[in-house]
């Protein structure tokens, strides 16, 4: 599976792509199979709104506790906050999606990522 | 200190103002990423994990009480209630918004502060030592120095786009808190046997993907000579750097390429053809000068009662003493190093709540003076002995009382991948797991005198290289790895450290560390620290210890 994730221009803030929209809980991101070509349209979509983001890429997900999480640390980081401050980020909001992003595994290089700074 | 004079503060309001300007063309789209991203570069502004980071630059690590406070009411304002100290003695705000930026700009000009040389292929805040002016070791005040050289550098329009970054450091003590030698150029201030005062010099020392201690290039530059010498480097930098390739474009890969000898002797005859019109006027400098000579000093004994009989009464003031104070030049007074390395706590971070206590013990008992080191720690360099207690009273009642400076547990972290987006791996709870090891402090000071640097990635800023055990965080497909190297330092005796072994995984690091220093205890022979016993007994004991469960 895939969800787009980018961060807004004014603030920074991690965002995820639902439905021509741009969202800021991972719980609410917008998922597809990873032969969907709608995620590279969505992936698309994204980049041509460099005034509300920057960087906007897929990212891949594996299964956590029944539920869907980021595949790379690195994204985790992302869509939860840092672990030296657990009421910082997303994650003070709390909730099933953020526990099982919490104790997701199995981690990888973020191909979306490695795939922009290639491009650039 | 040195206070802005109207030049100076013309500067930073025309600065801001253009910043405005261009954030202003950027979120309405006039501008593209890619053509901002140099611009907000040039204003301290990274976009990393979670949100805008702004680097603020506090040239030389020196602060005032009205400085620091306002840095605490920016933290307040407009992050998340606290703020980051670097090891390039900067301060990061790690949760700012692209909008907010010229206003946090504005604030911080109307204290002569700004985020000017904390980013971009510029020269970078020169390092100081924090106890400048404060310590008897040292021949001269190395904060003119570094005064100087941020006036010749900041705007320079040869050196704003150099191959690569550019970093100093001065020290004027032959024992060294900047890391001189691991610097682009380390300057060390020395006396000759006929008084006069001149700089050792050392190019092309660095951390980073190819670690170097520095040759030294000059023996003796008379200090009237300096901007002139550093122009002389930075032109021979500027024309043979090489730009073709990021990952070499260091100063450290031409002077290693070149040989010392003919890049020295490359420097020397772009240095007569400068000549002395590009150094600075002897009257500039006695102007300089003038703003760091410290007058407030009283005429002490050198004996306190009240310190001493806090000493005797109070055993946790007593540790802190043997810790966190360091010995002053005047008789009577102490250095007092603020730990920012609470056990548990993130190496570095100050609540704004934390700074404002320090603001107001600098302006009630330290002589309005407050200092930063690279080591992430903050100082106050001018302290009466008579004072001490109170200091360490509101200090601890602060959480920033910590008596562990230079101990196992005063690590140095970069924000690594909590924050960071460069990093590869986690740094800061590595740290907070050492330290948990070390929370005993008769265990930490009996191991003495200890250094761990940690790093998130190659880029080092967590000066592992230079830890006499450094950690390195590396991504072993896509799974945070660690790789320990050990017996490095950055003071006057700087090594690169040697690798330990095959990477750890992260919940083996702590561990590990913790194993090393049991090796050390075992190994050690009187009075050595951690570092002369690796250097006496070589890699091998600790790696039969720390792999041993891999036989």
């Amino acid at each position: 599976m895939k969800a787009l994730t980018a961060n807004r221009l004014t603030d920074g803030e991690v965002v995820f792509w639902k439905a021509g929209q741009w969202v800021t809980r991972f719980a609410d991101a917008e998922l597809w199979a990873d032969d969907d070509p709608a995620a590279v349209q969505a992936e698309a979509s994204g980049k041509a709104q460099p005034t509300v983001v920057v960087d906007a890429y897929l990212i891949d997900l594996v299964e956590s506790e029944g539920l869907w999480a980021p595949l790379s640390y690195r994204e985790r980081i992302r869509a939860l906050g840092p672990s030296n401050h657990l009421h910082h980020g997303k994650q003070a909001e709390g909730g099933a999606v953020i526990e099982a992003l919490q104790h997701a595994h199995g981690a990888a290089r973020s191909t979306g990522r490695v795939n922009l700074i290639k491009r650039k | 200190m040195y206070t802005y004079d109207t030049i100076d503060k013309a500067m930073l309001a025309d600065r801001s103002q253009e910043f405005r300007g261009q954030v202003a063309r950027r979120l309405a789209g006039d501008l593209t990423e890619d053509q901002f991203k140099p611009l907000r570069l040039m204003n301290g502004l990274y976009l990393q994990l979670h949100a805008y980071m702004l680097r603020v630059a506090i040239p030389y690590g020196s602060l005032n009480p009205a400085q620091l406070r306002k840095l605490a009411w920016i933290g307040r304002t407009y992050d998340k209630g606290y703020g980051h100290f670097t090891t390039r003695t900067n301060l990061q705000f790690h949760w700012i918004k692209l909008a907010d930026t010229p206003d946090i700009l504005d604030h911080l000009a109307s204290v002569d502060m700004h985020a000017i040389q904390t980013s971009g292929n510029c020269i970078r805040n020169t390092t100081t030592d924090p106890y400048a002016g404060a310590t008897a070791e040292e021949v001269d005040d190395p904060r003119v120095w570094a005064e100087a050289i941020r006036q010749w550098s900041t705007f320079h329009p040869e050196f704003s786009f150099l191959p690569r970054k550019f970093k100093i450091a001065i020290t004027a003590a032959p024992k060294d808190r900047t890391a001189a030698r691991v610097h682009d150029i380390g300057l060390v201030l020395k006396r000759a046997r006929d008084g006069s005062l001149g700089f050792e010099v050392i190019v092309g020392g660095g951390m980073g993907r190819t670690p170097y201690v520095g040759p030294t290039v000059k023996e003796f530059l008379p200090v009237n000579r300096l901007l002139s010498y550093l122009e002389a480097i930075l032109r021979v930098y500027n024309r043979h750097g090489r730009r073709d390739n990021i990952y070499k474009a260091r100063i450290k890969i031409l002077v290693a390429a070149l040989g010392k000898d003919e890049f020295a002797k490359q420097v020397e005859a772009e240095w007569a053809k400068i000549g002395e019109g590009a150094d600075l006027p002897d009257t500039e400098l006695a102007r300089i000068r003038g703003a760091f000579a410290q007058t407030a000093f009283e005429t002490l004994p050198a004996h306190s009662e009240a310190f001493e009989a806090a000493k005797a009464s109070n055993p946790a003031f007593a540790r802190f003493v043997r810790n966190n104070l360091k010995p002053h030049k005047k008789a009577g007074y102490g250095i007092v190093e603020v730990s920012l390395k609470g056990i548990g706590d993130t190496p570095g971070d100050a609540s704004s709540e934390q700074m404002e206590v320090v603001a107001d013990l600098a302006e009630r008992y330290g002589l309005n003076d407050i200092r930063v080191t690279h080591e992430q720690n903050l100082v106050l360099p001018h302290v009466k002995l008579d004072d001490v207690p109170a200091v360490w009273a509101a200090l601890h009642e602060a959480g920033i009382a910590t008596p562990n400076i230079n101990l196992v547990s005063d690590i140095i972290a970069c924000p690594g991948l909590d924050y960071c987006a460069l990093a590869n791996a986690r740094a800061i709870p590595i740290a907070q797991q050492i330290a948990e090891k070390f929370r005993d402090q008769d265990r930490a000071e009996k191991v003495g005198e200890l250094k761990i640097k940690i790093s998130g990635c190659i880029n080092a800023c967590g000066h592992h290289h230079v830890g006499h055990i450094g950690i390195l965080g590396v991504d072993k497909k896509g799974e945070e790895f660690y790789q320990l190297t050990l017996g490095g330092s950055g003071a006057e005796d700087a090594a690169v450290g040697s690798m330990l072994g095959p990477a750890l995984p992260y919940e083996k690091v702590a561990d590990a560390v913790d194993t090393l220093v049991d090796v050390y205890l075992r190994e050690r022979q009187d009075g050595e620290r951690f570092l002369d016993t690796f250097r006496r007994t070589g890699v091998t004991p600790f790696k039969e210890a720390v792999y041993a469960d891999a036989h």
